[in-house]
């Protein structure tokens, strides 16, 4: 009991000084079982391999069990709803991206999948989100994108949810140029499809990083507000006829009214994964998004809260 | 070059599975090893086939390496080696026992069998082992010529309305060719496309749910596959047994003399041996069509050739003759190698074999079987390609252990035709419910996997082939993104099938296909 002591302030003081990374160890939680891992991204893609070697991360660092599962379709909604109706005991967790519970949520209007039946933990990394094409094509900037629609040339735009095929839509009416937007399922898709030459742009929201800076593939356009890492120069979307930004981030949600200390846990546990760049999962957030975004807490609620409201004015003004 | 040692290097490179004496041994080649032993005891086995093992073992792998990136190779590799022990060890029971262990064995029967009471069963099983394993090579090195080189015609040639025509091409010829009607194939095929429907699709809504929970997550892919293959099976055996429909009688004795390879043997059964295995590359490379039609295409056409070739000493086909076992087991063995050519050049499979090697990559993810691995992207590295090029490494390396240990084992394992059917059964269902349960720990996932079951045992009993059924649940996801790509792509022309002439012509191909193979009905079984 005594010797207990000496151990529990050097964990305190440990936790004074880390606060994030020693969530992990001193909280005091323990999930009740192996955690279950839901994925609502294609398996293979760049955010199915952040999404399991951050669980790697967390086993790693804090000797739980996490078992990551598939839970894909409907742009990450068949993940909500199965995530809503998991237990709210810190067992299973999702990753998904923020616009999963704002756009998602709001366009398809579902009480149960609105963001207040869910608890955000922590978000990982901030989309680099870029309108790519290939370096050698004939789509290499928007001069170009311009030129090929004067000439009458129809253009593809890939994209891999329903939010960017509305900002597909939306950049087409603001510049006047109506593209041939086609759906496709993940970021790592629509840049093989252009390698293929199915696809003449797509959105791609950092998976395109190495093969831009590799001369492969260039950012055509900036979606986000903040200058892309590899293209600082890129023109934003919002300079190109945008009302809006294609923002937001991958994150990971778990069912509403869990324990405020397994919150604190699964999110400390996550956050101190993916700002550490020795861990695989931190090289890889480094490696494609320029480092890692994390949201944890109230700043995460107010967030999603805003991101949310934007979405509601983005489909007003589509629709 | 570099994607070839790095594939290579990815398999002895991989992670440590445990160590001999401060060795480390790396998971793939071990896996591989246990693999093939699996495969060949399996094999030999009648009334089990390398599918079902890989159907089996697939869910345990899974459970026991995890679903990371560096789990492919190993599971890759036992899956492989069960898929080439399988080959080998189908010929056991038919050579020594006149059962064949696996369908495509049938025609080892004809000659292995009287070649083991003439006293000769080691050298029956010695040239049907040679003969296996060469065409199992030749057939590989097909795939690992033909696949990149394929996959890349692909990309570089098809566009999004080619490739969803060139979908419904490969639907079509597999609902003509397997099984006994077109249009049985076809209901098939129409039935698979219609359960992976369920709750898939872009729609935020999940799709023909009715309105059932249950169904708002989609039919779970292991559990309908497995259902379909291995409990659909399992009843159909089990309604054989209480019929007495099959009467297995594995007591016939062998008289085992002093005997093995002849000389001579190996320069008379050669030619047979190369042709049956072209035979049967080319037959693998075309999706559906199974192995034993190569086997019974390569049986016939060897002898012809050998009769009128063969000195009036020599035995004929059906009495004994090595070269029928060679032209027979090349043939079927053939098969396997080239049948991986659709899946890694187009995400096709062919066979229930490739289903399971689709089916790993789809659950453990990072490999996308389809014309996308063989991206050769500079500088950064294409992972999948690296995976490819293992894969290449592990079947390449499978042959080699094929060629030493494979025969030595597979004499080993004549004991198992003698395991009866009702010791064989109850254990395999036990093994399948589990690695379903393993895989999908909920009750759901048993129910769905009994319910396709008895689908599975309604398909035989109609005599409908159930394999297009697998085959178009699987596919069904990508030619519904193909033709939505396509669609979009061509700015909404609800014509993009008859876009381009090549689109067209695969379009022709297809009805084509239904029409002739409508009106030639035959005995034809994949």
């Amino acid at each position: 009991m005594i010797r207990a002591i000496p151990t529990c302030a050097a964990a305190l003081l440990a936790g004074a000084c880390f606060t994030l990374p020693a969530f992990a160890q001193s909280a005091g939680w323990t999930p009740p079982g192996p955690i279950t891992l839901m994925i609502g991204f294609a398996a293979g893609g760049g955010a199915d391999t952040q999404a399991r070697l951050v669980a790697q991360g967390i086993e790693d660092a804090t000797g739980w069990t996490v078992l990551p599962q598939q839970v894909t379709g409907n742009s990450g909604l068949t993940l909500a709803q199965q995530l809503r109706d998991a237990p709210a005991d810190g067992s299973v967790i999702g990753m998904i991206v923020s616009e999963t519970l704002a756009y998602n949520a709001v366009r398809v209007g579902n009480p149960d999948l609105q963001a207040s039946n869910f608890t955000p933990l922590a978000t990982t990394a901030a989309f680099q989100l870029g309108l790519v094409a290939m370096a050698n094509g004939d789509f290499a900037s928007w001069e170009a994108v311009e030129a090929a629609h004067e000439a009458g040339r129809p253009i593809r735009l890939g994209t891999a949810t329903e939010r960017q095929a509305d900002m597909a839509y939306h950049l087409g009416l603001g510049s006047g140029i109506e593209f041939n937007i086609v759906q496709v399922q993940g970021g790592s898709e629509i840049m093989n499809g252009l390698r293929a030459g199915d696809l003449d742009l797509g959105w791609v929201a950092g998976a395109q990083a190495s093969a831009v800076a590799g001369g492969e593939m260039v950012n055509v356009a900036s979606g986000i507000p903040t200058p892309l890492a590899e293209s600082p120069d890129a023109p934003t979307i919002r300079e190109l006829g945008s009302n809006f930004y294609l923002d937001g981030y991958f994150m990971f949600v778990a069912p509403a009214g869990i324990p405020d200390e397994a919150r604190e846990a699964l999110s400390g546990a996550i956050a101190s994964v993916v700002q550490n760049p020795q861990t695989e999962a931190g090289a890889l957030i480094a490696r494609n998004f320029g480092g890692a975004s994390v949201l944890t807490g109230e700043a995460l609620d107010a967030y999603l809260q805003a991101a949310v409201e934007d979405s509601v004015r983005l489909i007003d003004t589509v629709r | 070059m570099d994607y070839i040692l790095m594939g290579i290097g990815a398999v002895f490179g991989g992670p440590e599975l445990f160590a001999l004496g401060g060795i480390g041994i790396p998971a793939a080649p071990a896996m591989l090893f246990l693999g093939l032993l699996t495969g060949i005891a399996v094999g030999a086995t009648p009334g089990l086939a390398g599918p079902m093992a890989m159907a089996v073992s697939l869910p345990i792998l899974i459970s026991i390496f995890g679903v990371r990136p560096d789990a492919l190779l190993p599971v890759f590799g036992f899956l492989i080696g069960i898929m080439k022990g399988a080959t080998v060890g189908g010929a056991v029971p038919a050579v020594l026992f006149n059962i064949p262990g696996t369908p495509d064995a049938f025609m080892t029967t004809l000659d292995g069998y009287p070649m083991t009471r003439r006293g000769m069963p080691k050298r029956a099983l010695k040239i049907a082992h040679l003969s296996s394993v060469s065409g199992d090579t030749l057939s590989d090195i097909a795939l690992f010529v033909c696949a990149p080189f394929l996959a890349v015609l692909v990309e570089r040639f098809l566009d999004l309305p080619e490739k969803t025509a060139l979908i419904l091409l490969s639907l079509t010829f597999i609902a003509a060719v397997m099984g006994s009607s077109v249009g049985k194939g076809l209901i098939a095929i129409g039935l698979g496309m219609l359960a992976a429907m369920v709750a898939t699709g872009q729609d935020f809504h999940p799709r023909l749910a009715l309105g059932v929970d249950a169904l708002s997550h989609g039919f779970p892919m292991v559990s309908a596959v497995l259902g379909i293959l291995i409990l659909g099976e399992i009843f159909w055996t089990l309604d054989d047994h209480w019929r007495g429909r099959v009467s297995r009688d594995a007591t016939e004795a062998t008289d085992a003399g002093p005997d093995g390879l002849r000389k001579g043997d190996v320069r008379r059964i050669l030619p047979h041996i190369l042709r049956s295995s072209l035979i049967g590359t080319v037959i693998g490379a075309l999706p559906g069509v199974g192995s034993t039609l190569a086997a019974t295409l390569g049986y016939t056409w060897g002898r012809r050739v050998h009769a009128k070739r063969k000195t009036p000493e020599q035995a004929a086909f059906g009495e004994g003759a090595p070269e029928g076992i060679a032209a027979t087991e090349a043939a079927n063995s053939a098969v396997s190698g080239a049948n991986l050519i659709p899946v890694l050049s187009l995400g096709i499979p062919g066979n229930a074999a490739a289903v399971f090697l689709i089916l790993a990559a789809d659950s453990i993810g990072g490999f996308n079987p389809g014309p996308g691995v063989f991206t050769f992207s500079h500088p950064q590295i294409n992972p999948e390609l690296v995976v490819a090029f293992g894969i290449f490494t592990l079947m390449a390396l499978g042959n080699l252990l094929n060629w030493t240990i494979g025969g030595v084992f597979m004499r080993a394992m004549g004991i198992m035709s003698r395991v009866p059917i009702r010791y064989l059964l109850p254990v395999v269902l036990l093994v399948t419910l589990t690695a379903i349960y393993v895989q999908d720990p909920r009750l759901g996932a048993l129910w769905t996997a009994f319910g396709f079951g008895v689908l599975g045992y309604l398909f035989r009993c109609l005599r409908i082939p159930h394999l297009p059924f697998v085959i178009a649940f699987i596919l069904a996801g990508s030619l519904e993104n193909a033709a939505r790509q396509a669609f979009s792509a061509t700015g909404g022309d609800p014509f993009f099938l008859f876009s381009s002439w090549v689109s067209t012509a695969f379009m022709l191909m297809a009805i084509a296909t239904v029409f002739l193979a409508g009106r030639a009905p035959g005995e034809r079984r994949g």
